[in-house]
């Protein structure tokens, strides 16, 4: 049995701060959608992954019915007055043990992520988080935990940066989140301390945030 | 939970529209699969446009038409699905009893069908499925607490609109725009919508 029953992918947003017109996971970075390279990401670990639509959902559903026609989508007809916490509840249909959530508009490093995924297989919650970099970064706070001396998260700060952010995705059970307006990393507060395991992500938000995964992109094609 | 499936026929369990298959008897399979697309796609109104295919298609003797379904592939893992799930699972199809009863009988699970007669050998539709009837009257049976619906056509609409679980299916075509509106999921691939049915 693989740990991870499956993936939901939260797509739904408006992508407002960036400013392009179209789903972020639309956006192209190294010749390939972003979308179409977290799939690529995903397929080893998960047999099932969901995409929540909203904004635009036809790019979308157009997309995924001619390159990635095995995934299902998930309609959030509400996404321009709820939040990703609300797309991923909706996701997380048919699922009931251990799910990766994340979201749309990440750029993430292949091998850190297969780090965080098998550290990831022995916790009940294991969060995200990434060298802090990004515009307008949610800051986490971490320890040791004193029995294991692995990593973990104590605390999400908006105001004192830290040497880590929140990376927009996680590994949890579908029954931590509920209904409610709240930003996802408020729904995981109550959780913590929780593991973790740091991996190389770009998540696009801004157009600042797009040049540095741009060039990121770029610069991992250059190595490889 | 308990739960209720319902499955459109053409184009969903059955790999090919039926319609176009028995045409091809007559010569004239790409006209009504002219037909069968302005239909599904909702630019003719189903009850209008079965009238008018059953009246051209009604000059195939039945049992004629009985074997030219039977040679239709059905879909193998929608197949199984309904096999496993028997007692849950319904065939919702606009399609005429007379044509399709051998087949929805060998699947073995209940269905919901249009009806018809036999007036002076001439073939009568004389009553057209509503599919959203079909679902309500299924509730109303207070047997299941959950409904879902699978479709990919304009037929399929209020089936979906009156179902707990909509699921716009695309596994032979894309869903018409309307089935993906109605619709809580779009799914694309066979195991993709029985693995997600049988986690639900």
């Amino acid at each position: 049995m693989y740990p991870i029953e499956g993936a939901v992918i939260a797509c739904a947003g408006l992508g407002s701060r960036l400013g392009m017109g179209l789903p972020k996971c639309m956006i192209e970075v190294g010749g390939q959608t972003i979308l179409s390279q977290l799939i690529s990401l995903l397929r080893p670990w998960v047999t099932r992954i969901h995409v929540v639509v909203g904004y635009r959902e036809e790019l979308i559903i157009d997309y995924c019915s001619r390159h990635h026609p095995e995934v299902v989508i998930v309609r959030n007809g509400e996404f321009r007055s709820t939040n990703t916490a609300h797309s991923l509840m909706l996701g997380s249909i048919g699922f009931s043990r251990k799910v990766l959530y994340l979201d749309g508009d990440l750029l993430i490093d292949r091998e850190s992520f297969e780090g965080f995924l098998e550290h990831a297989a022995g916790c009940e919650l294991t969060l995200g988080i990434t060298q802090a970099k990004s515009s307008e970064a949610v800051y986490v706070s971490t320890g040791t935990d004193s029995d294991s001396g692995s990593l973990e998260v104590r605390g999400f700060h908006r105001d004192m940066p830290t040497e880590y952010e929140w990376a927009n995705f996680f590994v949890a059970s579908p029954a931590l989140l509920g209904p409610g307006s709240k930003y996802v990393f408020e729904c995981l507060a109550p959780f913590l301390p929780a593991a973790t395991h740091p991996v190389e992500v770009f998540e696009v938000d801004t157009p600042e945030d797009l040049d540095r995964a741009k060039a990121w992109v770029n610069s991992q094609a250059i190595k490889n | 939970m308990s739960t209720a499936f319902c499955f459109d026929l053409d184009g969903t369990v059955t790999t090919l529209e039926i319609l176009p298959c028995i045409a091809a008897e007559l010569g004239i399979a790409e006209e009504i699969a002219t037909l069968t697309r302005l239909t599904m796609d909702g630019h003719i109104p189903f009850p209008d446009s079965l009238r008018l295919r059953a009246l051209i298609l009604g000059q195939v003797p039945a049992e004629r038409v009985h074997e030219i379904i039977d040679s239709i592939p059905l879909e193998p893992m929608l197949l199984s699905f309904i096999d496993a799930f028997n007692d849950a699972s319904f065939i919702v199809t606009g399609n005429l009893d007379i044509w399709v009863e051998p087949l929805l009988s060998r699947l073995g699970c209940r269905w919901f069908s249009s009806k018809t007669k036999q007036d002076s050998g001439r073939l009568v539709v004389e009553h057209i499925l509503d599919k959203g009837e079909a679902i309500r009257s299924l509730r109303r049976e207070g047997k299941y607490e959950r409904i879902v619906a699978v479709g990919d056509g304009a037929n399929d609409i209020s089936m979906l609109e009156e179902a707990d679980i909509a699921i716009a299916y695309g596994g032979v075509h894309p869903p018409i725009p309307g089935t993906i509106i109605a619709a809580d999921l779009v799914i694309n691939h066979p195991s993709s919508l029985c693995t997600l049915l049988k986690a639900l």
